[in-house]
């Protein structure tokens, strides 16, 4: 076949722009494949926004949240670091003056002993502690990468793809609620299972709980457990003089609880 | 404009363009999408597997469904399947792979029960030196259903 330089600078430039028109098509195929399989969970983040309360007074110490959380999310477990913990404290007199003694041997996780004599303890309880997800999250402001943010739902999250791990925000957390997770090389924190949450399941410690000091719910649902709760008893969050804005709730919180 | 101001400008115009160009391929390109954070992240944090199933999927008539009606009507019913047996969404999705034995031993048992000082006064405890001649709790009590309270 004789082809003359128009001809074959014609059929060239068609082939280039079939190729390119082709390549843009199946691109944008794809894309849409991808946006549907997002989708299909049905998860609007515009409808929920959620919340969680600690009732200190039936909390019994057995550590089962603090374990199912490193189960469920994958915390290592020879090494001290956790995102949801139990404190014990145990107020005993010395004197005229009073004693606290916080601990949490292991977070929690392999259960408490009685290391003090029952009959010189005043006053006794656990807490549970978890990440507050803040609405002013100092932990979000002092990210120099946007590498955590606050999602629309109300969850503080990290992104584990783009932390590069310098630590900021473990510091400027006023709870200790985040630390440095080894494995990955970033930081981490509670997620409040975000995994689970968007699929219409409860945070890994809240089921774990056996005697459900640990509640989970919608704030923006008016009929939820969580609200009833916050309408009917007497609540305080952990250091509210910070401004922070703690989502998490406390039902039966001491003065000692820090 | 002189000449040397132009050159400038076009040298400060070329600066300006590689920085957009190299900045187009350094930030991915969900950034920003819902604030400032990489939007895929999101998405990423939500896909993350499953380990607890939760009590209702063990349930179903060809499953569980006895044990099930047994427990759920006993006190341990706040008590959910896997804060015992542990995380089971492997066996729900393939029946074939088992999750580990729950435990059954004293002391496991007395991570709730054994008497703690800190633990609410009407929470039900034991003296493990007192109680049960350090039998193991299920030789005589059925966790499913226990026999007090």
């Amino acid at each position: 076949m004789e082809l003359s330089r128009r001809e074959f600078t014609k059929f060239g430039c068609k082939i280039i722009i079939g190729a390119a028109a082709g390549t843009t098509l199946i691109e944008s195929i794809a894309t849409i494949d991808a946006q549907e399989a997002t989708s299909s969970k049905n998860y609007d983040w515009t409808k929920h926004y959620w919340g969680y309360i600690v009732d200190t007074s039936k909390c019994i110490g057995c550590g089962r949240c603090a374990n199912a959380c490193k189960l469920e999310n994958h915390v290592p477990f020879d090494e001290p670091v956790y995102r949801t913990w139990v404190e014990r404290y145990r107020i005993t007199n010395e004197g005229r003056e009073e004693k606290v003694t916080i601990d949490s041997p292991n977070g929690g996780i392999d259960g408490f002993t009685d290391d003090i004599p029952a009959d010189e303890v005043k006053k006794a309880f656990y807490v549970p502690k978890i990440c507050n997800h803040c609405e002013n999250p100092p932990c979000v402001q002092v990210c120099p990468v946007g590498a955590t943010y606050e999602t629309e739902d109300g969850v503080v999250l990290v992104d584990y793809n783009y932390c590069i791990g310098c630590r900021y925000c473990i510091q400027g957390c006023p709870y200790g609620a985040r630390y440095f997770n080894t494995e990955k090389g970033t930081a981490d924190k509670c997620t409040w299972c975000y995994h689970r949450i968007t699929k219409g399941l409860l945070p890994a410690c809240v089921q774990a709980c056996p005697v459900g000091a640990r509640k989970f719910g919608d704030l923006k649902d008016p009929e939820s457990e969580i609200n009833k709760i916050l309408d009917k008893e007497r609540i305080n969050v952990l250091k509210p003089d910070l401004g922070t804005k703690p989502k998490v709730y406390y039902v039966g919180l001491d003065r000692e609880v820090r | 404009m002189q000449p040397h101001l132009k050159r400038a400008f076009i040298i400060l115009i070329l600066v300006i363009i590689g920085f957009l160009f190299v900045r187009s391929f350094i930030v991915p390109g969900s950034f920003g999408q819902y604030g400032w954070y990489r939007g895929d992240s999101v998405a990423e944090l939500r896909e993350l597997p499953v380990g607890y199933a939760g009590s209702a999927s063990c349930s179903d008539v060809n499953c569980h469904n006895s044990v099930y009606t047994i427990w759920v009507n006993s006190s341990h019913k706040t008590v959910n399947c896997e804060t015992c047996h542990g995380p089971s969404q492997n066996h729900v999705t393939d029946t074939r792979t088992m999750p580990t034995p729950a435990n059954d031993t004293r002391e496991f048992c007395g991570m709730c029960h054994f008497k703690r000082t800190a633990r609410p006064a009407d929470f039900p405890q034991i003296d493990p030196d007192t109680h049960g001649e350090n039998l193991q709790c299920t030789y005589c009590h059925n966790p499913h259903k226990p026999w007090f309270l």
